[in-house]
């Protein structure tokens, strides 16, 4: 009976696979084996700190391209990669008035991949806000704001004026005609508010007018201030979608 | 003390969770793979449209930044536009800081508007949302139109040509010094010295088939004389906004009404607020927005109530909420690709005055 038990011996597959996936290598990174079976396949998900974010089973309906248009997950996509682009640009920027200009020139022309990069920022930033915006409506009119789910419609709208103020104070850094004045109609328009308009202009922009106060405000806001502001928000945002019960659905 | 027990454990949270229907094991996919290989693709596809795009467009650089130019039309960032947009129709505390406060806290607020559990997880799966979608939509796009058209005076052309039968929005071109006269005399006016003098031959510089000078002429004389009737004076004042303020003639008081005076803030010991209230410019920039703004949503929700178009709240909010977004739209793209020099709409050559 006992030597009917006994496993055969494998293919050359399954020996290739065992020594891949099974050795302690493999194991002391990932603790569960390669996800080709249910039980692993949720280990996977479940053990691992990025993708735990997804709960392990989801509903069929949740799946289809068409319910979410991958909105949300855009947006978060588009995040990504503006830090990566963005930590790149910052190997060659200086938040100087003097330098500034000089520098997006030299990194148009003198760096490798220079121009590439500084079109891949600007258009995922446009990108975000748009598909911020697309995620808002696509989330009101699936009903996905209701009960119990209303606080993380709230951090969402917080999110969204993160996206925008991100955008706003990155639209500065280059230090053209085109930044400077968007920046100074911008600011304008929050020194217009009654009462506490001109204090608060005067905080943002660091004097009177547009220069290199507002310039490293605007910086230092932009490449961390924001960011990691943003990222709590999205911390506790993507939590409270697990914590609401997933996708919303028809009760 | 209170045993925790799966029961009472699961008490703060939500009923909507707790009571939500187990599922069937057959309805649910498992994440890996069936998930988290659509978000693999997902990210890969748009990281090769995102590359392709760089590759195609670069990014704008202009000239070095010069606080000594200011270039015409200046503009803020396109997601700003429309704030820029409501600017010149509004006072700017109004259209810079409290439309869009407002409009967010707004925003926020929805879900704690409408909690019921109407329509939930589903596209448009109530029977009237779709059409609450597009009235909302319709109103709030061609409702803004014809709103930011009618503060660039645009309906006075339309009148004229309607007054007129035709379908040409050209007034008739200025006269000639000749014509002007024979115009005040057929009136039964006197023909002013100085236009008698060109008439005459007087003139050194101008001659009877010159057109008349400014200070002679009037555009209504003229139009009366040739049959064609321009928009009426009595009601100059409704051309624009503004002209509620600049063409009637409000007193003298009624301009710098000193309210720091009357709210006496010095006496709590804050500094004297300077603040003084032009009522004219009050109800053109602060009372008639706000006054639309509140009111034409009030108003679509109304009729949409009394007709049956929208009857739950989920209708109204679907109705109010496709209106933001389509006004947000419409504010865009009228500032970004209609407003030119001065912030003046574009194209200008449409039903434009002369």
């Amino acid at each position: 009976m006992a030597s009917n038990e006994r496993p055969q011996r494998g293919t050359l597959g399954d020996r290739l696979y065992d020594a891949a996936f099974q050795n302690r290598l493999w194991r002391s990174i990932f603790r569960s084996g390669y996800p080709n079976t249910p039980r692993n396949q949720m280990l996977a998900v479940a053990t691992n700190v990025f993708l735990h974010l997804h709960p392990t089973r989801i509903h069929r309906t949740h799946v289809k391209i068409t319910h979410t248009f991958c909105l949300g997950g855009l947006s978060f996509f588009l995040f990504l990669g503006l830090t990566i682009t963005g930590v790149l640009l910052m190997f060659y920027y200086v938040p100087s008035i003097e330098r500034a200009y000089q520098d997006i020139l030299a990194l148009e022309t003198d760096v490798r991949f220079g121009q590439l990069m500084r079109n891949m920022h600007r258009w995922m930033a446009h990108g975000m806000v748009l598909t911020v915006i697309m995620h808002m409506m696509r989330v009101f009119y699936t009903g996905a704001y209701k009960p119990p789910r209303e606080f993380n419609w709230v951090i969402g709208v917080v999110l969204l004026v993160l996206t925008l103020l991100l955008s706003f104070t990155g639209y500065l850094l280059p230090w053209d005609q085109l930044a400077l004045w968007a920046i100074t109609v911008g600011t304008n328009m929050v020194g217009s508010a009654p009462i506490l308009g001109e204090p608060n202009r005067f905080v943002l922009v660091g004097g009177y007018q547009v220069g290199q106060a507002a310039l490293i405000r605007f910086y230092t806001l932009h490449v961390i201030g924001l960011p990691l502001i943003a990222a709590v928000f999205m911390m506790v945002h993507f939590w409270r979608i697990r914590r609401d019960g997933g996708l919303a659905r028809p009760l | 003390m209170t045993t925790v027990t799966p029961e009472n454990s699961l008490e703060p949270i939500s009923k909507a969770v707790r009571g939500r229907k187990s599922r069937a094991r057959e309805e649910e996919l498992l994440v890996w793979p069936d998930l988290v290989f659509i978000e693999f693709i997902c990210a890969v596809l748009f990281t090769v449209l995102i590359l392709i795009l760089s590759v195609l467009v670069d990014a704008v650089l202009l000239d070095r930044a010069n606080p000594a130019i200011t270039p015409n039309p200046s503009k803020a960032p396109w997601y700003f536009l429309n704030l820029q947009e409501l600017l010149l129709h509004m006072h700017p505390a109004l259209a810079g800081v409290i439309v869009p406060t407002v409009a967010l806290v707004a925003l926020g607020a929805i879900p704690y508007f409408d909690s019921s559990s109407e329509g939930q997880g589903e596209w448009l799966s109530t029977p009237r949302a779709w059409l609450n979608l597009w009235v909302g939509a319709l109103v709030g796009f061609f409702g803004t139109l014809l709103l930011i058209l009618y503060d660039a005076s645009k309906h006075v052309k339309i009148f004229e040509m309607i007054a007129n039968g035709t379908l040409s929005p050209r007034a008739p071109s200025t006269p000639s010094a000749e014509q002007y006269a024979a115009a005040l005399e057929a009136r039964g006016d006197a023909v002013p010295s100085g236009l008698q003098e060109i008439i005459n031959g007087a003139n050194p510089v101008l001659s009877a088939t010159d057109t008349v000078p400014s200070e002679f002429y009037s555009q209504s004389i003229w139009n009366g004389a040739s049959g064609y009737t321009a928009w009426p004076e009595s009601l100059e004042f409704l051309t624009t906004m503004r002209g509620i303020q600049n063409n009637i003639p409000w007193p003298e008081w009624s301009k710098s009404i000193p309210l720091g005076n009357l709210l006496r803030t010095d006496l709590f010991g804050f500094p004297r607020i300077e603040l003084n209230i032009d009522i004219a410019a009050l109800i053109v920039e602060q009372i008639i927005p706000v006054t639309a703004m509140i009111g034409l949503p009030v108003l679509l929700a109304a009729v949409a109530s009394k007709t049956g178009i929208a009857q739950t709240k989920r209708d109204h909010m679907i109705m109010q909420f496709s209106g933001f977004i389509a006004v947000y739209v419409i504010l865009t793209v009228v500032g970004t690709y209609f407003r030119g020099i001065g912030l003046e709409l574009e194209p200008y050559t449409i039903f434009s005055h002369g």
